[in-house]
C-alpha cells in the first residue's frame, strides 16, 4: 500500500531556479526509503514541501487518495498526525522552557480527542512519558528534566520519541543523525531500525551519508540539483546501469 | 620528526582533561586523531598554539625546532602560528570575520607575517587561491557570500599561505556533506604532497581516516587509548573502544566498494 504518492513536485525559490524540479516518488507503507545528496541538492525543500511549512509550485502530494493542496481543515489535520518529523538539530527542536515530559506529552494532547493508539496505552501522562521514554532506551528520570540537561544524543531519543508518541504513519528523517558522533549515530540508527520493526511506519531518511542510508532503508533514491537522479532497490546499489553520480558516490564510502 | 609531544596535560582547575599524552609528528605526515566529542582532542590541539581559554592550564612540553613552545612568549608564539602551525576549524564561519571580505583576511595575515610588499601579497594571494581549486575573484566576497565548502577551501588557502610545517585540522569536514568532505580530504592530500606539510588530523569519524592517514591515535576521556600505523589500527585493533569506533560507522559492503571501482 502507498503511503504518500509524490508526483512531479516543483518547489522555486528563485524564478528561472527550481530548488525541487519534477521529482516522483511514491513511500509504501513500512518501508523506509533513502533520500541523499550534497548540501543544496533540495532534499531538505522536499522534505519541507511534504511537511506542510512550504508551498509548492507544481505537481501534487497525495496522501490517502487526497492531493495536500486540497484537503480540508480535516484532513490537513489528520495529515499533519500521521506524517511526523525528526530534525537534523535536536537542540533546536525542543521548546528549552519545557521539561522533557511535557514535550514528550504535546503531539498526544494535541490529538488525543480523534486518537486510536494501538502500540502505546495512555493510563496517565506520568504512565505515558515513561513508556515513550523506555522505547528510546533512555532513563525514566529523565522525563523531569530541561533539554539542556539531556546530550547531543539523548535529546535527538527525546525528539524521536515525541515523533512516533501518536503512532504516525510515516516519519520523515532529515539528516537525524549529522549532528550526533559516531557511536550515538550508530545507536540512532539502530534504534530508528528496531522502532520501525516494532510499529511498522514508513521512513523518509533523508542523509548525504549514503552508508548510514545504506543500513537502515530498503530503497535509496538519490538526488542532484534538485532533480531525481536515481531509485533503486538497495541490493541494486551496485548495478552496471546506475547513474555517473550515484557510482560517484559510492566511491566516497 | 617535526613535533613532539610529551606528557601534554591540560586541566581545567581540578579536573584533567588531557591526560599526559605522548605524540610524535613526522615530517610530511597524515597524522589522525580519532575520538569521541568530550574526549580532549581540541583540548590537545588547542594546547599545542597556545590557544587555550584562561581558565584552562598546559603542562608537560611540546617540541618544535628543539625548544617547548608551551613555554614560548606571547609575542614568539604569534609569529610561530602561522609560519609553523596553522590551523583550520570545523565551523569554517567562525574562522572569518563577517564584515571582511576574503582578500582582506589575507591580507591582513600576510602583513602580520612581514610580507611588506603589495605586488608579492597579491601574487601570493591570487595562487594560493588556485591552489585550492577556488575561481579567483571569488576573493573579493565576503564570507556570508561563499558556501561551506567553498569558505572551508578558503581557510585551507590562509592556512597554508605561508607554507607553514604542521597543519592542525581540527574537524575539518564534519560540518560538511558527505560530497564536500571528500574533496576536501582529497584537497589536503594533494596539497600535503606539494608542500610537504604535517597534517595533525582530529576528527571522529573512522571513515575520514582510513584512506588518508598514515598514523593513527585513539583517544578517550583524555587519554591515547591506542596507537600506529593506519594498517594495523584498522586491521588489528586491539582495544575494544578502537573496535567500537571502527562498527559504529556504517560503510557500504566492501563487495560492493570493490566492484564499482572496477
Amino acid at each position: 500500500m502507498t503511503v504518500m504518492e509524490i508526483s512531479n513536485l516543483k518547489k522555486s525559490y528563485t524564478p528561472g531556479k527550481l530548488a525541487v524540479n519534477d521529482v516522483s516518488l511514491s513511500i509504501q507503507q513500512g518501508e523506509s526509503l533513502g533520500l541523499v545528496g550534497e548540501s543544496g541538492c533540495g532534499k531538505s525543500t522536499l522534505a519541507r514541501c511534504l511537511l506542510g511549512v512550504e508551498k509548492i509550485d507544481g505537481g501534487s502530494i497525495i496522501y490517502n487518495n487526497t492531493p495536500l493542496a486540497n484537503a480540508n481543515r480535516k484532513e490537513f489535520r489528520d495529515y499533519r498526525r500521521n506524517v511526523q518529523t525528526v530534525f537534523q538539530n535536536p537542540t533546536a527542536a525542543l521548546n528549552p522552557k519545557l521539561k522533557i515530559k511535557d514535550s514528550l506529552l504535546d503531539p498526544y494532547l494535541q490529538f488525543q480527542r480523534e486518537l486510536e493508539l494501538e502500540h502505546f496505552t495512555f493510563s496517565s501522562k506520568q504512565g505515558f512519558v515513561e513508556q515513550l521514554l523506555e522505547v528510546v532506551e533512555l532513563p525514566k528520570e529523565l522525563g523531569d528534566r530541561y533539554p539542556h540537561e539531556l546530550s547531543g544524543g539523548q535529546k535527538q531519543r527525546v525528539t524521536i520519541a515525541r515523533a512516533i508518541s501518536i503512532e504516525p504513519k510515516l516519519i520523515i528523517l532529515d539528516e537525524p543523525t549529522a549532528s550526533l558522533d559516531v557511536l550515538s549515530q550508530g545507536a540512532v540508527l539502530e534504534l530508528l531500525a528496531s522502532l520501525q520493526k516494532t510499529l511498522g511506519m514508513s521512513y523518509l531518511f533523508i542523509s548525504h551519508d549514503l552508508a548510514a542510508v545504506y543500513q537502515l532503508c530498503q530503497r535509496i533514491a538519490v538526488m542532484k540539483d534538485g532533480e531525481l537522479l536515481d531509485i533503486f532497490q538497495k541490493e541494486d546499489i551496485y548495478d552496471y546501469s546506475r547513474h555517473a553520480y550515484t557510482k560517484e558516490l559510492i566511491s566516497i564510502f | 620528526m617535526i613535533l613532539s609531544i610529551n606528557d601534554l596535560t591540560v586541566s581545567h582547575g581540578e579536573k584533567t582533561i588531557v591526560d599526559r599524552v605522548s605524540l610524535t609528528i613526522d615530517k610530511g605526515e597524515w597524522f589522525a586523531l580519532v575520538g569521541q566529542s568530550g574526549s580532549g582532542k581540541t583540548m590537545l590541539s588547542q594546547a599545542i598554539g597556545q590557544l587555550l581559554g584562561p581558565n584552562l592550564r598546559a603542562s608537560g612540553s611540546v617540541s618544535y625546532q628543539g625548544s617547548n613552545i608551551l613555554e614560548h612568549p606571547k609575542t614568539e608564539m604569534n609569529q610561530l602560528r602561522g609560519k609553523a602551525i596553522s590551523y583550520i576549524f570545523q565551523d569554517y564561519h567562525g574562522s572569518f570575520t563577517p564584515f571582511l571580505t576574503i582578500q582582506q583576511h589575507m591580507e591582513e595575515y600576510l602583513q602580520t607575517h612581514g610580507v611588506k610588499e603589495k605586488k608579492k601579497r597579491k601574487n601570493m594571494i591570487k595562487e594560493a587561491f588556485e591552489s585550492v581549486g577556488l575561481d579567483v575573484p571569488l576573493v573579493k566576497r565576503y564570507p556570508f557570500q561563499l558556501s561551506g565548502g567553498q569558505l572551508q577551501r578558503a581557510s585551507i588557502a590562509l592556512a597554508l599561505l605561508l607554507e607553514p610545517d604542521i597543519l592542525i585540522a581540527d574537524e575539518a569536514t564534519t560540518a560538511l556533506d558527505s560530497v564536500s568532505a571528500h574533496r576536501i580530504l582529497s584537497l589536503l592530500q594533494e596539497l600535503q604532497q606539494k608542500t610537504g606539510c604535517a597534517i595533525l588530523f582530529i576528527t571522529h569519524d573512522w571513515r575520514h581516516v582510513a584512506r588518508y592517514a598514515d598514523k593513527i591515535a585513539v583517544m578517550k576521556d583524555g587519554k591515547i587509548i591506542e596507537s600506529g600505523s593506519k594498517q594495523k589500527l584498522i586491521h588489528q585493533p586491539e582495544h575494544a573502544y578502537t573496535k567500537q569506533l571502527i562498527q559504529a560507522a556504517p560503510t557500504l559492503p566492501m563487495r560492493i566498494k570493490e566492484a564499482s571501482k572496477s
